[in-house]
């Protein structure tokens, strides 16, 4: 080796890293950018009940009261809060005013609530370790009382989410388990036909890597399984011979992207169920950025789904779904855009050719199906969670801001 | 029997054997000369130390102590040392359970702790061969991954810099093919993306060979080194397959003077000491850890770890690191600047530990961490029964947040985006400590000279043959 090669060698090197830092100094983040400013017409806000202390996570809506959960852990100049409360909401005015909390122990995240149909029992998903569901009795809404807590070897390290919905009379709540503890994800089925004493009577692995969340309506399962995208089982309404303790699978599609997290079947107003609305979850910044399409799944056939259309928002990604069927709405919580209103009647698989993507898919948005958009102007960041369709309005849980009241109609 | 009884008595047995190989009359030929003798070497260490970390969490600072790094290493070499095993086994999966206090530290289910690591740290063994003036070798087993630098607990401070995961890939199995030609050394390897999920974990058989990496290396003269390398690695952080897969870049340059009467590694060999000339038939003849020239260790590098989702990259993380190290007569001087990125994620009641793995693709956001750092040590006893180097490490730490806005706040969260971390300990060595990591077989590097804390250079080893 010559001598000269021995010299420069270092200073090459050096040059390579120099070059190298200025590559760091110019790229240091990756993020979408942010959603352009809506073309459909905006969602009037009625008011804002505001959770400056946590992260909002899931809503429920019932009657004139509204339960919200908490997430993950949230620094403010006041301090540092855990997602551990359940606030309780008095939603009857333009703004939700918060009445109420209740702190759930051993728990971080509180990220699934609903209420059951009978309005009797309200249903609460904790994470992480142990997971477990909380179930408070709803003698008064305004202070929900404890009942039990569900928590076994299956529901560690955590429940993801929990639907609480009725198949052939009884009532039951479907949890989706998160992975770890070299365990893979599952689904676990409990009886709440005794609220005191609540009862498994089911678990399978599933999802790759995730079992997000689950959709159950008239004795049909369908399942949110990330990369594996959906299946579709029959516990009892699929005339397969399934039941909630032993589900046949019916069919399964891969929606495009993967990462699937939540489903909505929609039965229109004249009684189709021809499509199931398909959230997809993709990586975000909690706060400043989110990727995700809504897709569009073709059930009528529930041996064979297939994705016909979907809605994309550059720059933001989708989250819980809600519909006012009888109208033919679909509303969309979209993370860092707020929420979207879509219609959703009609054929949403057929279109002309400008408005299809390249892979044949129809664009919602190239459709003009976006009826509006609710919380893109602000004047502050939002990023919202879980939206839900109650009447004329519909409620939005934003992780940074609390509770929106919304109007549907722009 | 309670763990750490076990691994007490695997370390006092180490201990026992690397001292009575340390008596000259065992003294063996080392692999000066090519034979079909076994040759072996062995050591252990430990580091006890105490952490103040002001402050750690929600405005108040901690005080802990730790054994760290405990580890037991040997090596097993034959035929000329063409076949050669290298092992590690590390014991903080005992001691360490907690974590480390390592503030803006983050990586396998820790966070502003470091996480303890696998009890089979390594096991690999490789095949060298020669032709012409080539050296090649196969290299299969657990180990270091041949990407990026030299594993932390090799370079001069107790404390790990925080860009362990973008700069280095530990811990997998693997298969290596090395090829040495005068100053160019090219490795590649196939190895398992999964990162360890415990300390008693094992690679995923569903994940193996899923992930590679490849490294080029010029080493123009025996003091110097660069390198450039990338890997590819499939879903490190959800073990069963599925998450996000990482893009990696590094590229470093690493400067070690040679004492004197070192002999730089032989192609196809692994790097020995010897004295010009002799047989050393005596630990005279090789240099002790106090030598009386001076010595100098500089390291600079940039490495970049970026996620990707079927093919899109959504968050990149980078750093840029430089220390360096002095040492004569025993006492050693060590800086360390570094600035990294890491992710925020969500915590679980263990303010210090995040879910793993992750139950989605999202973050809180990303913090930008610079960090610099200051060493003292000083080799206070060294005997056949091993070296005792006392040493003090302080670190200042400043935390920013980068997304706006941030579901991260580095000055709620911890009180203060200004953090200071002190450190008092004593490393403890005996027999022949792995100075290098993942250079195997024709990969072998300089293995002399700078070394762990308070450890003596490799010449000062616990070595025998059969």
């Amino acid at each position: 080796m010559s001598l000269g090669y021995r010299r420069h060698a270092p200073v090459v090197l050096l040059a390579l890293l120099s070059a190298a830092g200025g590559c760091n100094a110019s790229d240091p983040v990756v993020a979408p950018p942010s959603p352009p400013p809506p073309s459909a017409p905006a969602l009037h806000v009625d008011g804002q009940g505001a959770v400056p202390d946590r992260y909002t996570a899931e809503l429920w809506i019932r009657g004139d009261v509204g339960y919200t959960t908490t997430w993950g852990t949230r620094s403010t100049a006041n301090g540092v809060t855990r997602g551990n409360a359940v606030n309780i909401w008095n939603v009857a005015g333009p703004a939700p005013v918060l009445v109420d909390s209740i702190l759930v122990a051993d728990a971080t995240t509180l990220g699934d609530i609903q209420v059951s149909d009978d309005g009797k029992l309200l249903v609460v998903a904790t994470e992480f370790t142990p997971g477990s569901i909380v179930i408070y009795d709803l003698a008064n809404p305004l202070k929900p009382q404890l009942i039990s807590r569900f928590s076994n070897g299956d529901t560690t390290p955590g429940v993801h989410t929990a639907e609480v919905q009725r198949v052939n009379g009884k009532l039951y709540a479907f949890l989706s388990i998160d992975p770890g503890g070299g365990q893979a994800a599952k689904l676990v089925i409990v009886d709440l036909s005794n609220p005191a004493s609540p009862t498994q009577v089911f678990v399978r692995t599933m999802g790759n890597p995730y079992v997000h969340d689950v959709y159950v309506r008239e004795g049909i399962l369908m399942t949110a399984l990330w990369n594996d995208g959906i299946s579709i089982f029959d516990i009892g309404g699929g005339g397969k011979g399934g039941s909630v303790a032993n589900p046949v699978l019916l069919g399964s599609a891969r929606t495009v992207g993967g990462k699937v997290h939540n489903i909505w079947w929609y039965h229109d107003a004249s009684g189709n169920k021809r499509y199931a609305f398909v959230g997809e979850e993709g990586s975000g910044s909690i706060g400043s950025s989110a990727i995700g399409d809504i897709h569009v799944v073709d059930v009528s056939d529930l041996t064979a789904p297939r994705e016909v259309a979907f809605f994309d928002i550059p720059g933001a990604g989708t989250h819980n779904f809600s519909m006012d069927e009888a109208r033919g709405i679909l509303f969309a919580a979209f993370y860092n855009a707020g929420v979207t209103a879509l219609d959703v009647r009609g054929d949403l698989g057929g279109c002309d050719a400008t408005m299809k993507s390249s892979d044949g898919r129809c664009d919602l948005g190239k459709m003009s199906r976006e009826l509006g958009r609710g919380l893109a102007d602000v004047g502050f960041p939002v990023y919202v969670w879980g939206v839900q369709s109650v009447g004329a309005k519909i409620y939005a849980s934003d992780m940074l801001n609390g509770l929106w009241k919304i109007e549907t109609v722009p | 029997m309670p763990r750490g009884a076990l691994a007490a008595i695997c370390v006092a047995g180490v201990i026992a054997s690397a001292a009575r190989a340390q008596e000259p009359t065992q003294r063996p030929m080392g692999g000066a000369k090519p034979d079909s003798s076994l040759q072996w070497t062995l050591g252990a260490q430990a580091i006890g130390v105490v952490t103040r970390a002001s402050p750690a969490h929600a405005n108040r600072a901690l005080t802990e102590g730790y054994l760290t790094q405990p580890m037991v290493m040997g090596s097993l070499t034959t035929a000329g040392g063409r076949i050669a095993v290298e092992a590690m086994l590390d014991f903080e999966g005992i001691t360490l359970e907690r974590g480390e206090l390592d503030a803006g530290m983050s990586g396998e289910g820790y966070i502003d702790r470091r996480h303890p690591h696998t009890y089979l740290h390594e096991l690999v063994a490789s095949v060298s061969g020669t032709e012409s003036e080539t050296a090649y070798s196969l290299a299969f087993g657990k180990g270091f991954v041949p990407y990026g630098s030299d594993d932390p607990m090799v370079r001069p401070f107790e404390k790990y810099p925080i860009n362990h995961h973008i700069s280095q890939i530990v811990e997998r199995l693997l298969a290596t093919a090395a090829v040495r030609r005068g100053p160019v050394l090219v490795e590649a390897a196939r190895f398992n993306g999964d990162e360890p999920e415990s300390p008693s974990d094992l690679p995923n058989r569903n994940r193996l060979w899923d992930s590679w990496a490849g490294r080029a290396t010029l080493l123009p003269t025996p003091e110097l080194e660069m390198q450039a390398s990338t890997a590819r690695v499939k879903s490190p952080e959800v073990p069963r397959g599925g998450g996000l897969d990482q893009r990696k870049l590094s590229v470093s340059l690493r400067y070690e003077s040679v004492p004197a009467g070192v002999m730089p590694p032989m192609p196809g060999m692994p790097g020995m000491s010897m004295s010009a000339g002799s047989d050393m038939d005596s630990n005279d003849s090789a240099p002790s850890g106090k030598l009386v020239e001076w010595q100098q260790y500089l390291l600079v590098e940039w490495g970049r770890s970026s996620d990707y989702d079927a093919g899109s990259r959504v968050f990149s993380y980078s750093s840029m690191l430089a220390e360096g190290e002095v040492r004569h007569m025993g006492v050693a001087f060590a800086a360390r600047l570094e600035r990294t990125e890491r992710p925020e994620e969500e915590r679980l009641a263990n303010p210090f530990r995040t879910p793993r793995p992750p139950p989605d693709f999202s973050i809180l956001g990303r913090t930008r961490w610079d960090i610099a750092t200051a060493r003292l040590s000083a080799i206070a006893h060294e005997s056949r029964f091993g070296t005792l180097t006392p040493f003090i490490e302080v670190a200042r730490q400043h935390a920013t947040a980068l997304a706006t806005p941030s579901g991260f706040d580095p000055r709620a969260f911890y009180g203060s985006d200004r953090m200071w971390s002190f450190s008092v300990g004593v490393a403890y060595t005996i027999g022949m400590i792995h100075k290098r990591t993942g250079g195997y077989g024709a990969a072998a590097r300089n293995m002399t000279g700078m070394a762990m804390p308070g450890t003596v250079p490799m010449s000062a080893v616990s070595e025998g043959s059969h």
